[in-house]
């Protein structure tokens, strides 16, 4: 073939295939900028880094050791090679170009560093391919329970085909003596070279292999943005656009403006954020997700995996419609795109956002379909909804008199804060559980003997203290916990508190991160980041026992909040520590996060699952340092009948002062 | 606005009538009942009104009065407000009542305020009124007129203040398809309801995990019999799927006020509290002497329930037979 009928060919072959690219990715930028607003331009440095970190190196991915090496070894292989995509492209039309010296291609061509990379991750790339066929086929992990599985397999086909097109390719040219090839560095292909020989035969190969390479690249390009693939065009953009905020910080709603400013939840494909319809289009099913949910892992409906692959489907499906025909009337995104079981299913216990690869935010997008499904339809389990009146009622969850809150602290000789009074050192807030829970009211007890004992001015608002709100954000319903967080907000500042300890991390999660959002600005920490800076500075002198203790990790506290040594140095300080699998930012819920203290749990117990869990360790102690851990995994010792004594850190650290 | 009953009006009107003086500081006061044509209003009815302070009782007739309209009547409701211009109207805070005066505030896209226990004009009026189920009085003031509110039932007293027989005036309200829309077409009746309600029984007896078993609730469910009651559970005996959700006591199950809860082998979680904290009487039976329920509960037995309750069984036997 002349060179001039070669370069027709692939205009014409690229022209197509870029026609055919250019419509579907029009369509999916048509779909993301359909999206309601979303600020995610801030905290550039902060972005940079995530995408440093998360994409460039892989950070997330290599969590998991053999399928992540596999993962990087394509990604970076990919990296490396896509020089030699454009090198293909001119050596279609013309074996020998003679490329003009002093362009860099021309430039890198010559390198036997990027012969060897080329070579060295042509190899890593076949393996890496090898691996994951082990993994499908053999190894077949849970996580890809739902997937598009035959998908994949193709996905994982065209790699092979461009890799080792590529390889044969550079072969060939070696072969036959073009392009002063830096043979010498090129094992892999020198090899090859070998083989193959300098006959006819090889011209012919060299001229097929090339075009075989730029045809299936163009045919990946074509089907790409139609794949779950989409990722390696999407997964950038969407680390870089992810959360900087805490995690546990939920993006707080509008309640004044006009119409168009307003949105109360997502209630159709148009109340999704931009954020969330990229999400979508960025998931490519790898299940990390669901191998960690404790809602999919104890038989629920909820796999956030397919939560992502079905609200895609729904984007799909009505987006365009909806970019079409501006009275096109979108339906509700439940229950069409996900039931309401799924949307209720949700603990908001975080370990689906934290090991996503991509950045996709799971919860947020959960708790903006509840916000729909609460404050706009008012449907949602009609278990909770005593809940959120007694919450309006009665300032605490439970419905129990406002002025008993400070019952507990009768005789231990904390000062109850009256409106004028001095503020204190320290301000505890003691939440509702540990006010009102019999169970988790012993977690109030010892934190106060604690900060006396060590002779710390302490005070608490008492009747004055109301609920955070956190159950109702939770929930969706998010004009009852703003309008919370005001009045609690107004009272911290007005009694002048400058730094508050929680020991609810529920509440220490939303005071520290949520409040900022609505004027409050303290210094929070949480009870057992005090105690042990107290045991550390030796005003607290704990001994401590031979008793084996397992610490349990709430998720507001270690995966939100990174508070993840403090308890544990206590644990050391009092006890033998010895942990669970699941431990650290990588905890296992307990069951009540996201508002499920007040929901009935359907199919087996969270709960429950954990207790075996830390029954397993042999332990005799379960350490928590949550009121509503507390109460949850209590409950799970009775139900499963396990000899553990569930007890909170502090009155592990009193115990362990009284003892000499 | 006039709700009958069978052989006059209803007490709750009455008792709205009377708030509804205080509120009008002897201006006059008209009343409004609906009827279909194929029906009449009992002389009876203009004499009650009249006794109450009423001058004029008017009578909208129409077919789709024949049963429950509430569009309907709040239509009938505001044509009669254009034409007297009345500084207030007033309905008794019933179900219906309450229904109605929304639509009617709809319609002439004024506030409304529900379960008024106490009422002085002015503008803007001032009104005490009940919040949340009546653990909260609120003062608030309502503006707009007419200022439209509805009573609390049974907080304020029905008063004679005679004023001789009330006049009757008929008129047919110009009713539109729309407004004819809502009205009760059909009634059926609850046949699942059989036995004693959990949320309504007098006594309510309950177990939780202490009971062993499924079967161990035969012992409670004889105490229940005997003692003409229901039958709860706690939380967990529903995880368990040992009795069904509908039993469970608790925030997130029926939240019960009976005279009696006899509470046999359950800790008293405060999620299981919060469902019973109605109850008149506690009775708590548990073999721990520490458990949280001993804190709320009036008498308590520290036993084993397996041994307890059949006792007071028997004993209930023992003493009804002689």
């Amino acid at each position: 073939m002349s060179t001039a009928l070669s370069a027709l060919a692939l205009a014409a072959v690229a022209a197509v295939a870029l026609a055919l690219f250019s419509r579907r990715a029009l369509l999916l930028v048509r779909l993301v900028r359909m999206g309601a607003p979303l600020q995610r331009f801030d905290d550039l440095p902060k972005r940079a880094r995530n995408e440093a970190v998360v994409v460039l190196a892989q950070s997330k991915l290599l969590r998991k050791l053999v399928p992540g090496l596999m993962h990087a070894f394509i990604f970076w292989g990919f990296v490396v090679l896509m020089p030699t995509i454009v090198l293909a492209a001119i050596y279609v039309v013309d074996r020998e170009p003679g490329l003009p010296a002093k362009s860099p291609l021309a430039w890198l061509e010559r390198q036997g560093w990027f012969a060897l990379l080329v070579d060295l991750f042509c190899v890593l790339v076949l393996i890496g391919i090898a691996t994951a066929f082990w993994i499908r086929k053999v190894q077949r992990p849970k996580r890809f329970r739902g997937s598009h599985l035959g998908e994949a397999d193709l996905i994982l086909g065209l790699i092979t085909g461009i890799v080792s097109t590529l390889l044969v390719w550079h072969g060939s040219q070696i072969a036959l003596g073009f392009n002063e090839w830096p043979a010498d560095w090129s094992p892999v292909s020198n090899t090859l070279s070998g083989l193959l020989g300098d006959g006819q035969a090889t011209e012919v190969l060299e001229r097929a292999f090339v075009w075989g390479h730029v045809l299936i690249i163009l045919s990946f390009l074509v089907y790409l943005p139609y794949s779950k693939h989409l990722h390696i065009a999407t997964a950038g953009p969407n680390v870089f656009f992810g959360r900087t905020r805490a995690p546990g910080q939920l993006e707080p709603l509008r309640f004044e403006g006009t119409d168009d400013e307003l949105r109360f939840g997502a209630g159709t494909v148009e109340d999704m954020t931009w954020k969330g319809i990229l999400d979508t289009m960025s998931c490519t099913e790898c299940g990390r997700c669901q191998d960690v949910c404790p809602a999919y892992a104890t038989g629920k409906k909820l796999s956030p995996k397919l939560l992502i692959m079905d609200l895609r489907d729904h984007v799909f499906a009505e987006g365009p419609k909806v970019l079409a025909d501006a009275s096109f009337d979108p339906s509700p995104l439940v229950p069409n795109a996900v039931t309401d079981e799924v949307v209720w299913d949700c603990v908001t216990c975080g370990a689906c956002v934290q090991e996503c690869p991509v950045a996709i935010e799971h919860v947020d997008h959960i708790v903006d379909l509840r916000r729909h499904l609460v404050m706009v339809e008012s449907r949602f389990p009609a278990e909770s909804e005593p809940m959120l009146r007694d919450i309006e009622r009665s300032s605490n969850p439970w419905g129990k008199p406002q002025g008993e809150r400070a019952a507990w602290a009768d005789g231990l000789g904390v000062r109850i804060l009256e409106p004028g009074d001095e503020p204190p050192a320290v301000l505890y807030w003691v939440g509702c559980a540990a006010s009102f829970d019999e169970r988790a009211r012993q977690s109030a007890e010892s934190t106060v003997k604690l900060l006396l004992a060590a002779g710390l001015d302490v005070g608490i608002l008492g009747p004055r203290e109301s609920c955070t709100g956190d159950p109702a954000r939770r929930m969706g319903n998010e004009y009852v916990f703003q309008s919370f967080a005001e009045q609690n907000v107004a009272t911290l500042n007005e009694s002048g508190v400058t730094k508050i300890v929680a020991s609810c991390p529920h509440c220490f999660n939303t005071l520290a991160n949520e409040y900022p959002d609505f004027g409050g600005r303290y210094e929070v920490v949480h009870h057992t980041e005090l105690l042990a800076e107290l045991v550390r500075d030796g005003r607290l002198a704990p001994a401590a026992s031979g008793d084996s203790i397992t610490y349990h990790d709430s998720c507001y506290l270690a995966r939100h909040n990174d508070v993840v040594s403090a308890p544990r140095e206590l644990v050391a300080a009092v006890g033998q520590p010895v942990e669970m699998e699941r431990s650290g930012k990588r905890t296992f819920c307990c069951g009540a996060g996201g508002a499920h203290m007040w929901m009935e749990e359907r199919g087996s117990a969270i709960n429950e699952e954990r207790v075996r869990e830390a029954a397993e360790t042999g332990a005799a102690t379960l350490a928590v340092a949550c009121p509503f851990c507390t109460i949850m995994l209590d409950d799970g010792v009775r139900q499963t009948g396990r000899d553990l004594r569930v007890v909170d850190v502090s009155t592990l650290l009193v115990e362990a002062l009284e003892r000499e | 606005m006039v709700e009958r009953e069978p052989g006059g009006v209803d007490e709750l009107s009455l008792q709205a009538l009377a708030l509804a003086r205080t509120l009008a500081q002897g201006a006059s006061i008209e009343a409004l009942a609906v009827t279909p044509p194929s029906d009449t209003v009992s002389q009876g009815v203009a004499a009650t009104l009249g006794e109450h302070g009423v001058s004029t009782l008017h009578v909208a007739e129409h077919a789709v009065f024949g049963s429950y309209a509430p569009t309907a009547v709040a239509q009938a409701a505001v044509e009669l407000a254009e034409r007297l211009q009345p500084a207030a109207i007033v309905g008794a805070g019933t179900e219906r009542g309450n229904e109605v005066l929304a639509h009617i505030a709809a319609r002439l896209d004024l506030p409304l305020a529900a379960n008024c226990i106490a009422a002085a004009s002015g503008d803007p009026a001032r009104v005490t009124r009940l919040r949340w189920g009546g653990s909260l009085l609120e003062e608030a003031d309502v503006h707009g007129a007419p200022t439209l509110l509805t009573v609390a039932p049974h907080l304020v007293t029905a008063e004679r203040a005679p004023a001789g027989e009330a006049a009757v005036e008929h008129f047919a309200p110009t009713l539109s398809e729309a407004d004819q829309l809502v009205r009760v077409t059909d009634r059926a009746e609850d046949d699942t309801a059989g036995g004693v309600s959990l949320a309504d029984a007098k006594v309510v007896v309950s177990s939780g995990r202490g009971a062993g078993s499924p079967e161990g609730f035969g012992i409670i469910e004889e105490l229940a019999d005997l003692l003409g009651g229901a039958v709860g559970c706690s939380r967990a005996v529903t995880m368990a799927g040992w009795r069904p959700h509908t039993d469970q006591v608790g925030q997130t199950g029926t939240k019960i006020a009976p005279d009696i809860y006899i509470a046999c082998g359950i800790s008293g979680a405060t999620q299981h509290m919060a469902g019973c904290k109605g109850a008149k009487t506690i009775l708590a039976v548990n073999t721990d002497p520490q458990a949280p329920i001993l804190a709320s509960a009036d008498y308590a037995v520290i036993g084993d329930l397996h041994e307890v309750v059949p006792a007071i069984s028997a004993e209930l036997r023992k003493a009804r037979q002689t």
